[in-house]
Order: structure tokens, then C-alpha cells, then sequence
């Protein structure tokens, strides 16, 4: 530094003015560009041009816009659609309507029948269908030929009723058919019981007074078989109290065809329970009615 | 803008009556095209058709006033260009040589040509060359009318971040301009 030099002290700094940004853009002027509340004259030095882009970007377009009609044919047919709906949703709604109906009648039915049922009121041939069934399934059910002594249920299941149903003292509703008259109508015979008599002696017991009357018509009791075979037939002759279809050889009232030989074996005594089983029980003569399940009952024995 | 009518008109295009959604249509429509010029160019009407079919099996169900009935069309148009943009990702379009197209435009043209007549189409031209984001937030602000708010909802960014988008874009626009605006001045001296 020579001596012309000025000494650093005297030198006169100017103050620092930085360039003024001139795009400089604050947030006011920022929205007022974008609303379009700025005239391209009334913009800041820089943003006059950017005014005048966002004005005709968003002028209004003097050419009719394509595509009105194809937008309007879309319009159509969603209303049309739309209008189709609520007769769409209208069957679902009576088809509800018309299951309710059904359901509402089923209850009402099945109500009234079980209370019907229940004050033992049903009329003769519902009473008679259902024994048929009742009568059917014990009839199918394996387990009546392992033993012996047991009854189908009669309708009341009353245990009681069915013995005195063997008993030949079984009530009979009104109008029954005697067809179906169940088990307790083959002990009601007294040809039967005299046979099953002939292979007990216990069911002497039982069914003396039941077997008094075949004994006293055939005048000897080895004739009971031969007076109780012309006296089925017609069906004419029982106990004196009922009469009875010709008997299908099983005592089961079921009204069907009995087997060939059903009932012919079993009244000889020939697979009827020994004399010491069963003995007094109002179901001994079931051998007579079940003849081929006792055959194999007691074979299998 | 539709103005005080707007719900009248609605309710009646939401029931079929075709001169009613002929005024949301011809108030839409022009503003839909700018966007997908935007955002999607080449498939702008493509777009504007599908959008308005979804308009028009939703407008039954929308419940609002005109700004939140334009928010929710431009909210379909901005699904629609998506789903595009996905479909062009999936399935890529084959480039086509350069030689048999015209000779591209020069980088000053579009501005030049605001300049000089200020036309829609260049307008929407020069916004479209500056980043998607702030093209996007532009347009959507500037052509649609929606609100900072309105716009952030339907870009899926915070209110700030559309404001600094429309800011940085709106700054860039300036300096386009200006850098066109220095040549043109000097070749007219």
C-alpha cells in the first residue's frame, strides 16, 4: 500500500441495497392473480403477462363445447333405469308379503291342530291317519321281535291303555275302524287267547273268561281250533263285544295282506314264549301276532 | 357460475330434466376440457365423457351447493385422468417416429402466442409445461374456481402446500413471460 493510498478507516462505504427480487409475489397478490380480481394493467411490473395467461385460460369458450348429446342420451337412459327400479324393487316387496301370508297361515293351522290334538278333538279320520303312522313306524321298528310283550303304542301312549287294550278292555273312540284296531284287538279274541292257552298255561289265567266262550261253543276245548277257523271267515264270531275284520294273522290291525302262513304256526304253540315267560303279562299273546318274529326270536334263543 | 339457481337446477337435472342438466353441462363442460388439456392432453374429450357418464349416475345422490358440486365433478375428472395414466402405465404406448411428425414448436412459441392474441389454447399450453403439481393446482384454482381448500381436498395435499404450488408455478409463468418478453422487446427496438 503506497502512501497515495487512503487509509481503510477513510474510506466511505455506501450502504448495502440488495437487488429488490423484481418477481417478488406475496400471498394477497398470489390470490388475487388466481381469482382473477387483477387486471393485466392494474398487475405488478413482471405478473402484467401472467395476468393476462390466467384471464384467457379462463375466458369463457365461444365455440359450443362437443358432446352435449351424448352426455344427454346418458341421461336418458339413466333415467329411464332409474325410473325401472322402484318397479323392480316392488316384487321382492309382494313376494314378502305373500310369504308372510303363508307363514301367517301355517302357524294358524299348525296352532289350531296341535290344540285340537291336545282337547282330544280332531275328527275320526285324522285320529285313524295317525295311528296308521304311529302304527307303521312300530310296526318297522327292529326292536318288537327281541321283545316279545311289547304293544304299538296306541295313540294315547298311555301305558295303562294298552293293557287293558290286551285285556280286550281297550276303549275304542267313535267311528274307529276296527281294521284298526291295533294289538290289542288280537288278545281281544278268544280264539286266540284259548290257542295261546294251549301253549301257556299262565294265559289260562288271563284269558279264561276270554276263552271260555270258543271253549263252550266247540263243547271240548281240542275243538277250539277248528271252531275258531269256521268262525273267522265271516268275522261273525269273537268275543261277543266287537267284531272284527278277518284278522291278517299278525293282531296288528294294520289292514294289509297278512303273510301265507302268518299266525297259523304261532296259534300251534309252536314258537310261543315257554310257559314260564311272560307269564301274566297282558302281552303274551303277542307270539300269536308277531308268529314270524317270535319264530326267529326263538330260534335265535 | 350458475348463481342462486343453482339448486333448482340440480334437483331437476337429478331427475331426468335434460334442459336443467344442459346448464350444468354447458357451465362444466368447457372448464373440464381446459383441465384435461392440462393434466391429460390428448385424451381431454375422452375424459370429459366418462366424467360426465359419472356425473350423471351420481347426481342423485350428491348433496351440496354449486362449489361443492364443482369440487365433486372435478374430483371424478381427477379419477378419470388416474385411471388413464394407470392404463397407459400397464399398457405402454408405442412411440411413433419423430420424422413423420410436424416439426415441434419452438420453446418461445407458446408464450409468444399468448402474447400476441391471448388465446385459451396457449394459455392452457404454457400453464401445462410448468411442473403437474403446480399445473394442476393452477387450473384447478384458476379454471375450475375452486378454493385453496377445495383444491387441497382433491390433490390430497395439506392447504400450504397448494398455496406454495400455485406460488412457485405463478413465479415461473412470470419468468417465462419475461424471458420471452426481453427478445420481443429487443427485436422490436
Amino acid at each position: 500500500m503506497g502512501a497515495d493510498d487512503a487509509w481503510s478507516a477513510e474510506i466511505k462505504w455506501l450502504p448495502f441495497t440488495p437487488d429488490p427480487d423484481p418477481l417478488a409475489l406475496d400471498e394477497d397478490l398470489a390470490e388475487r392473480l388466481l381469482d382473477g380480481g387483477l387486471r393485466p394493467d392494474q398487475a405488478p411490473a413482471g405478473y402484467a403477462a401472467v395476468a393476462a395467461l390466467l384471464a384467457a385460460a379462463a375466458a369463457p369458450s365461444p365455440a359450443e363445447p362437443a358432446g352435449q348429446e351424448a352426455a344427454l342420451a346418458e341421461l336418458r337412459a339413466v333415467t329411464r333405469a332409474r325410473r325401472a327400479i322402484p318397479r323392480a324393487t316392488g316384487r321382492p316387496g309382494r313376494r314378502r308379503r305373500v310369504g308372510l301370508l303363508v307363514a301367517v297361515a301355517v302357524l294358524g293351522l299348525s296352532t289350531t291342530g296341535i290344540a285340537a290334538a291336545a282337547t282330544g278333538t280332531l275328527p275320526a279320520p285324522i285320529t285313524d291317519t295317525a295311528r296308521r303312522i304311529f302304527a307303521t313306524a312300530d310296526d318297522t321298528a327292529p326292536m318288537p321281535s327281541t321283545r316279545p310283550g311289547r304293544q304299538p303304542a296306541p295313540s294315547t301312549g298311555d301305558g295303562a291303555a294298552v293293557g287293558a287294550a290286551s285285556q280286550g278292555q281297550r276303549p275304542r273312540p267313535a267311528g274307529e275302524p276296527e281294521a284298526t284296531a291295533g294289538p290289542g284287538a288280537s288278545n281281544d279274541d278268544p280264539c286266540r287267547a284259548s290257542k295261546t292257552g294251549k301253549g301257556a298255561d299262565k294265559n289260562k289265567k288271563l284269558n279264561a273268561g276270554a276263552s271260555q266262550a270258543p271253549v263252550e261253543a266247540a263243547g271240548d276245548p281240542d275243538n277250539v281250533t277248528s271252531e275258531c277257523q269256521n268262525s273267522r271267515p265271516d268275522g261273525t264270531e269273537g268275543d261277543g263285544q266287537e267284531k272284527h275284520p278277518p284278522s291278517n294273522g299278525q293282531g296288528r290291525g294294520q289292514g294289509g295282506e297278512p303273510p301265507p302262513d302268518a299266525g297259523s304256526k304261532p296259534g300251534q304253540g309252536q314258537a310261543g314264549p315257554p310257559p314260564n315267560s311272560g307269564g301274566g303279562s297282558p302281552e303274551k299273546g303277542r307270539p300269536i301276532e308277531t308268529g314270524p318274529r317270535r319264530t326267529s326270536f326263538s330260534t335265535s334263543r | 357460475m350458475i348463481g342462486p339457481t343453482f339448486p333448482a337446477v340440480l334437483t331437476a337435472a337429478a331427475t331426468g330434466d335434460e334442459d336443467a342438466f344442459g346448464v350444468l353441462w354447458h357451465d362444466l363442460q368447457p372448464r373440464l376440457l381446459r383441465y384435461f388439456k392440462v393434466i391429460a392432453p390428448g385424451a381431454a374429450e375422452d375424459l370429459a365423457s366418462e366424467t360426465w357418464l359419472a356425473v350423471i349416475r351420481g347426481v342423485g345422490r350428491f348433496q351440496g351447493d354449486e362449489a361443492a358440486f364443482r369440487a365433486w365433478v372435478f374430483t371424478i375428472a381427477r379419477h378419470k385422468a388416474r385411471d388413464r395414466w394407470r392404463q397407459a402405465a400397464r399398457k405402454p404406448v408405442q412411440e411413433l417416429p419423430e420424422t413423420g411428425l410436424a416439426e415441434p414448436l419452438a420453446p418461445d412459441d407458446p408464450a409468444a402466442t399468448v402474447l400476441e392474441d391471448a388465446s385459451t389454447r396457449a394459455a392452457l399450453a404454457l400453464i401445462a409445461t410448468l411442473p403437474a403439481g403446480q399445473a394442476e393446482a393452477i387450473v384447478l384454482r384458476v379454471v375450475a374456481g375452486l378454493e385453496v381448500n377445495q383444491v387441497a381436498e382433491l390433490m390430497d395435499k395439506r392447504p400450504n402446500t397448494v398455496r406454495v404450488l400455485t406460488h412457485r408455478g405463478l413465479r415461473r409463468l412470470a419468468e417465462r413471460l419475461g424471458a420471452d418478453q426481453g427478445p420481443r422487446a429487443r427485436r422490436a427496438v
